[in-house]
């Protein structure tokens, strides 16, 4: 087809736009509705419980939420039913965390009615934008308050303000790990071709990689790529810096080193073993082993690359490179997923992944632009209770899942085979799994009143969330989960002092300029470090860390230190000097 | 400023009033052109609330500010600080790196903005096929509509090592041995975006030129043809004086936007290796204001943005009046 003049291509344009506008504006129009079923706080607990006048809350998630599909999936619908509620969500985007976003809304002040703000709640707090839940939850939430029981301590913000501005809800209360996300990352045909070696320290992880691209120096007529990390924005730190822990046995405290007898905190790349896991990738980027792109590349080309099933090994989390792991399921190329491996630089260190860190988390806010506080504390509760639990992580009787004569509740074989092929389709769909951030859960291995686990995650359905190669890599190292092989929780004590990456910082004075500072030095820093040669290494690492302290490393620990104290005995009750 | 200024030449040349009438007079004429005054109202009145009014928000550079119980402001509660945001800004190395940075991306940027755009729409007029001609600059402005995040992940797959088309062609043609990683090394990093501006923006900018150029009097390259002029001779003395009052307009006002540029192109093309030649001004006040709550800090840079761009502003319109007699004010 010829365009006789642009004005014609223009109107064209203009007409599908417009046509597109239109649609999506339809969409929105249940918003209108909202309000109307306002209920007063002095109601009677059983009458509101049954108010379900439709009514509209808006969202912002600070994660990415790809799958997200405005509650017109089947569980969506379902809760809009139930409730009335319609969830108008607004999620961050790319490689997601809301810092930007979250910083507007707190220098605006428009947020809206409840957020999930992962590490920037304090932000909003300090703008005095979120309201303070203790008496809500102690009136109208019985499922949320039954959830922490002992735990509530730990929702509180801090020892000068005891309000609890958020509660819990991207880990479950009471959950045991059956699965493991996190380690050292091999493709199953990898380890097959070598008859499934002991793969225990980063040695052990380089000679494998090596070996088989010296044999096999391309896939699907591309180059094969033996290592490769993402070190887009954040993603550094999940990558590349936070492995350096984890490899030399510390747990994971964000930036930070906790002394577990004085707390005293450090930046943890002071720790001398630490600058060994370093000058590990720094040979093996001289040996050509770890990708050139590494440093560059952004975190859709990472994506992209472990999609087309080239990239032998990764350091990362499931979670990092889930989408691409699913393409490459939903292709059927099974034997391109990974294995997960407790790696460490030598065999002295112990794998620390599954220390618990205790109820500790990010969770959902209700901000002061929420007119029915209420209402959508009333919400957060139903999704809480049982029912509400076993929606988000079953779906909908009947149709995502039955139950048997024992009273079990079965997911039958065809929704199974769905959910680890097509599990973007199905999510999107379903919508099962969608919710779970929304409200406070159980995590795995707890049990309902009906002796089910609330999760679809235990041992049995996990192992049937398997593919084939990867059941073939497990039994060939005598475990039946990928959990199996790494150290489990009852290992160590829990960390009296929670997950110190949700330990709210000081928003004035110079703590967050030099935290900055040494961010953006640690970013620029390490990269150049594990890239230069290696004779050079040494300079490098030690004039990063001079560097460090030149920036005021030194006083912004100090301050920290003394934050951890602080937590330990908000926490314990200890008294600590 | 330009929205103002026609109006009051336009005043001008309807009324030369004589001196002593002037106060008078000028009330006549206001009278008389009572509806005119009363049409531009409405846009005073827009001008002023979204430009003037949130002007207020600069008091924030010389306040501690934190942001009120849910309300824009409470005034009152903030602590002044006087110049100290000022202070630690011009006290911060990284401040006079950045300032580096912007400086010279801009100053690039308005050289290849310029000269390529310039060149391209003359030769395109010089062009006979009136459809090869039109289908060219449709064909060359399209990228004006692709977004920078797209011109980010074609751009970063062209200088790849595995397979970028760049490093490939150097390869075939025997210059390089090994692939280089382009976007690894900083030095180069202003000339890549610089480079992608200019993909990406110039059929759009010749856009104007060429309209300039519709508009010149076709005598006038008779009248040289007649004199034995070429072509180049007609380029050169006809074409370029003929649009030379757009070029000072839009190179003024460029010079205006020279520290402004945004951060749209910085922040996608760069990554943790070159960020010593990729931040720019912008994504400092983003990163070490208002990204880790400092608001009073990010004002203070966008006042220092704000009052260079104006003394730029008004440099370049004086420089240019002197030189071509011709100005936006």
């Amino acid at each position: 087809m010829k365009w006789k003049n642009p004005k014609s291509l223009a109107t064209l344009m203009l007409a599908t736009a417009l046509l597109i506008g239109g649609c999506s504006g339809g969409n929105n129009e249940p918003s209108n509705s909202g309000n109307t079923g306002k209920t007063g706080s002095n109601s009677g607990n059983e009458q509101a419980a049954e108010d379900n006048s439709p009514i509209t809350f808006t969202f912002f998630g600070a994660d990415a939420s790809p799958n997200w599909n405005n509650m017109q999936d089947e569980v969506g619908k379902y809760i809009t039913e139930k409730t009335g509620v319609t969830i108008q969500a607004e999620f961050d985007v790319g490689a997601g965390g809301g810092e930007n976003k979250i910083q507007l809304m707190a220098a605006s002040g428009e947020v809206p009615d409840f957020i999930f703000a992962k590490g920037n709640l304090s932000n909003l707090v300090d703008a005095g934008l979120i309201i303070d839940l203790a008496p809500l939850i102690e009136e109208h939430a019985p499922n949320l308050k039954k959830i922490y029981s002992e735990n509530m301590n730990r929702l509180k913000y801090s020892n000068e303000d005891q309000s609890i501005y958020q509660i819990v809800t991207n880990m479950g209360v009471g959950q045991q790990y059956f699965d493991a996300g996190g380690g050292f990352e091999i493709q199953q045909r990898v380890l097959k071709e070598f008859g499934y070696p002991e793969i225990r320290t980063v040695k052990d992880f380089e000679d494998i990689l090596k070996k088989y691209v010296e044999k096999y120096p391309e896939t699907d007529g591309q180059p094969t790529i033996p290592l490769t990390l993402n070190a887009d924005d954040w993603r550094i730190m999940i990558s590349v810096t936070n492995p350096a822990f984890l490899a030399t046995g510390a747990p994971d405290d964000g930036e930070y080193y906790v002394n577990p007898e004085t707390y005293e905190a450090q930046l943890h790349y002071k720790r001398p073993e630490e600058k060994e896991y370093f000058r590990w990738l720094n040979h093996m980027y001289a040996e050509g082993l770890l990708d050139k792109d590494t440093f560059v590349q952004k975190d859709d080309q990472y994506k992209a690359k472990i999609a087309s099933g080239r990239v032998l090994g990764l350091i990362d989390q499931e979670w990092g490179y889930q989408d691409a792991e699913n393409a490459l399921k939903t292709a059927g190329k099974d034997e391109y997923t990974y294995a997960h491996f407790p790696v460490t630089l030598t065999e002295e260190y112990v794998d620390h992944s599954f220390q618990s860190a205790g109820v500790d988390g990010a969770g959902i806010a209700i901000t002061t632009a929420a007119e029915d506080p209420v209402r959508l504390i009333k919400f957060l509760d139903w999704l809480a209770s049982d029912e509400g639990q076993v929606l988000r992580n079953w779906g909908i009787e009947g149709k995502h899942y039955t139950v048997d004569e024992n009273g079990q509740r079965v997911i039958p074989q065809e929704i199974q085979d769905r959910k680890v092929n097509d599990a973007t389709n199905f999510a999107k769909e379903t919508g099962i799994g969608q919710y779970r951030t929304f409200s406070a859960w159980y995590g795995d291995g707890v049990k309902d009143s009906t002796g089910n686990y609330y999760t679809t995650n235990f041992p049995e359905q996990i192992v049937a969330g398997y593919t084939e190669a990867e059941k073939e890599t497990l039994a060939a190292y005598n475990a039946t989960t990928w959990k199996d092989l790494f150290p489990g929780e009852d290992e160590f004590p829990a960390k009296e002092w929670g997950a110190l990456y949700n330990m709210p910082v000081p928003t004035d004075g110079d703590y967050q300029v030099i935290y900055q500072k040494t961010q953006d030095i640690i970013r620029k820093r390490i990269p150049e470090a594990i890239l230069t040669s290696p004779e050079n290494f040494d300079k490098v690492y030690d004039d990063f860390l001079a560097e460090l302290d030149k920036a005021g490393a030194k006083e912004m620990e100090a301050e920290y230190t003394e934050l951890v104290k602080k937590r330990v005995s908000l926490f314990t009750g200890k008294e600590i000097q | 400023m330009e929205t103002l200024s026609p109006n009051a030449a336009a005043n001008e040349s309807v009324t030369p009033a004589p001196q002593k009438k002037r106060g008078r007079g000028a009330w006549k004429t206001i009278l008389q052109q009572k509806y005119l005054y009363l049409m531009s109202v409405p846009f005073i009145i827009w001008l002023f609330v979204f430009n003037y009014l949130p002007l207020m928000g600069w008091t924030m550079a010389f306040q501690n500010y934190k942001p009120a119980k849910g309300s824009y402001l409470e005034f009152s509660e903030q602590k002044w600080v006087g110049l100290e945001n000022f202070i630690k800004l011009f006290q911060d190395d990284r401040f006079y790196l950045v300032l580096r940075n912007t400086l010279a991306m801009s100053v690039m940027g308005i050289i290849a903005g310029f000269v390529i755009p310039i060149a391209f729409a003359i030769f395109l007029n010089e062009l006979k096929g009136k459809f090869f001609k039109r289908t060219v600059q449709t064909v060359s402005y399209l990228p004006h509509f692709v977004s920078w995040v797209v011109v980010a992940g074609i751009v970063t797959k062209m200088l790849s090592i595995e397979g970028g088309v760049v490093n490939d062609i150097l390869m075939g043609l025997g210059f390089i041995n090994e692939p280089i990683q382009f976007m690894a090394k900083g030095e180069w990093f202003w000339g890549i975006v610089t480079a992608s501006d200019v993909w990406k923006e110039t059929g759009w900018n010749a856009i104007i030129y060429l309209a300039a150029i519709a508009g010149i009097d076709k005598e006038l390259y008779e009248a040289a043809r007649v004199d034995g002029a070429g072509r180049f001779r007609q380029m050169w003395n006809i074409t370029l004086p003929g649009i030379r009052t757009t070029i000072s307009v839009l190179l003024i006002m460029s010079i205006g936007h020279l520290i402004g540029i945004g951060f749209e192109k910085q922040f996608q093309l760069s990554n943790s290796l070159v960020t010593d030649y990729s931040e720019v001004l912008d994504l400092y006040a983003l990163e070490y204001g208002i990204k880790i709550s400092r608001f009073s800090y990010g004002t203070a840079i966008s006042i220092f943005t704000s009052v260079v761009s104006i003394l730029l502003l008004l440099t370049a319109n004086g420089v240019m009046k002197k030189l071509t007699k011709e100005s936006i004010m």
